[in-house]
């Protein structure tokens, strides 16, 4: 089915499922299918922040004084971290956008994407506080296998799913060969390719920030890297977010309140599902490999991290009705809910005095009496 | 509306029970008998205290965002309406 900007065909976006029904017209949300995805925009962004407006510039003196091996974990743990925004910020539009038949849906995808940027830009602030030139880091980003390895992975259901897209869009459905390699398009494919891709998102934004948000706070525990810290607190928080769309979205799947072929291939698909998820924690604890392989940091080693890794992976597998594999049952790391607290990154800028840190978080409360005057 | 004059008993499976002021968040109350639990936003959104209900009723004092599943709470942002019995995230 061609995509179009804007369908002309009155539709009603009350009884289309999440995905694969009309494309959109109106951009209307005084109705919504699905409440929750216009809920998580109004959450978005009353999150809204810059960058710029928290100060990193004794984070310059703090990383002068890390050792070699922590400044090896701070900066590859930033490169990655580049990298999965990067992917972030273009990958949900690219993917999701041509295929979303919900208005409130479509909007969600935009905000969510939106502060992916916003996170990517930041990891620009806080290297240029660095280094007067950081070029060589972003260009690594490309060219380091461990980080490369990841990329692919990561890349790869949401590359299957947009290719498959664009032939379904322009060809229809069919058998299209393409430089050689043919190629089955059907609904049933597509929403294959769906589902899979979701899945991938999903475990990205469960499990693969949470190595270095670990040692992002581990710094910050130790009083050091603390600028950079508030920055990933604020990105913390975000994904948090972003999380729990992807999980209501699997979950109005799996229990058929979406669309009904999406449960099947949910109950099909399953422990492929699972490979993904499992896929994700392995490639973390080799990441933790990957960044005390010149020696550890304070507070901080690979047993303990990779201990984290599961504890989280478990709690967000059984969000998504996967089993939880992992025997460990307590969390290794509790002083991590302290920097995960929303709470704590809106109200308390303690260590770093920022007087620009609270823009944004306006006070919505209105009385009845600020609407006396008016008429409508 | 609930006062704090009255407490209620909240049994969480495998810790023991604890007394809850009624006005206090799920999670404040069990974190002032310390009792630690996984949480991250504390604002309903993320999920990280997603807590089964095994028996009673609860009030949430902030709209939860948050996927929870038909026998779920999130202790972070609703109060107790009666005795529970929970089960928790450690
Ligand atoms: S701590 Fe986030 S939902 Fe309860
Ligand atoms: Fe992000
Ligand atoms: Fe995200």
């Amino acid at each position: 089915m061609k995509y179009t900007t804007f369908n002309q065909q009155s539709t009603n976006p009350l009884i289309e499922p999440m995905f694969f029904g009309n494309p959109v017209n109106v951009a209307r949300y005084d109705q919504q299918k699905h409440a929750i995805f216009e809920k998580l925009i109004e959450k978005q962004i009353s999150f809204f922040w810059r960058p710029e407006e928290v100060d990193v510039s004794r984070d310059r003196v703090d990383f002068q004084k890390l050792t070699d091996p922590e400044k090896h974990i701070f900066i590859s743990n930033l490169k990655y971290q580049t990298l999965l925004d990067s992917v972030q910020g273009r990958s949900p539009n690219i993917a999701f956008l041509p295929i979303i038949s919900l208005p409130e849906l479509e909007t969600w995808v935009e905000t969510w994407s939106f502060f992916e940027t916003i996170h990517s830009r930041s990891y620009t602030h806080i290297l240029r506080n660095l280094f007067s030139d950081p070029s060589e880091i972003f260009e690594d980003i490309v060219v380091n296998d461990e980080i490369k390895r990841r990329a692919a992975d990561i890349s790869k259901y949401y590359d299957d799913l947009i290719f498959a897209t664009q032939l379904w869009q322009t060809q229809g459905e069919g058998v299209h060969t393409v430089n050689g390699v043919a190629h089955t398009i059907n609904m049933y494919e597509l929403k294959k390719k769906l589902y899979l891709c979701m899945n991938s998102v999903n475990a990205l934004e469960a499990i693969r920030f949470y190595v270095s948000f670990a040692c992002t706070f581990a710094f910050a525990e130790r009083k050091l890297m603390e600028g950079n810290s508030k920055i990933i607190r604020l990105i913390a928080r975000d994904e948090n977010l972003h999380l729990s769309s992807t999980q209501h979205i699997l979950n109005l799947w799996a229990k058929g309140k979406d669309d009904p072929e999406m449960a099947q291939i949910a109950e099909e698909c399953k422990e492929e599902a699972r490979a993904i998820f499992m896929n994700a924690v392995e490639q973390e604890k080799q990441w933790a490999d990957y960044l005390f392989q010149n020696g550890s940091m304070i507070g901080l080693n690979k047993e303990i991290l990779c201990q984290y890794v599961e504890y989280i992976a478990n709690q967000r597998m059984s969000a998504i009705g996967l089993d939880t594999p992992f025997e460990i049952s307590s969390n290794p790391l509790p002083w991590m809910n302290n920097y995960l607290n929303s709470d704590n990154v809106q109200v308390a800028p303690q260590e770093s005095e920022i007087s620009s840190y609270l823009v944004g978080q306006i006070d919505s409360a209105v009385s009845e009496d600020d609407f006396a005057d008016f008429e409508l | 509306m609930s006062s704090n004059d009255k407490s209620l008993r909240i049994d969480v499976v495998d810790v023991g029970a604890i007394i809850s002021p009624s006005d206090s968040t799920i999670l404040n109350a069990l974190e002032a008998a310390d009792v630690h639990i996984h949480y991250h936003c504390r604002e309903g959104f993320c999920g990280a205290c997603r807590t089964k209900l095994i028996e009673g009723e609860v009030e949430y004092t902030t709209d939860p965002l948050a996927f929870i599943d038909d026998d779920e709470i999130l202790p972070c942002c609703c109060v107790a309406k009666c005795p529970l019995k929970i089960k928790v995230p450690l």
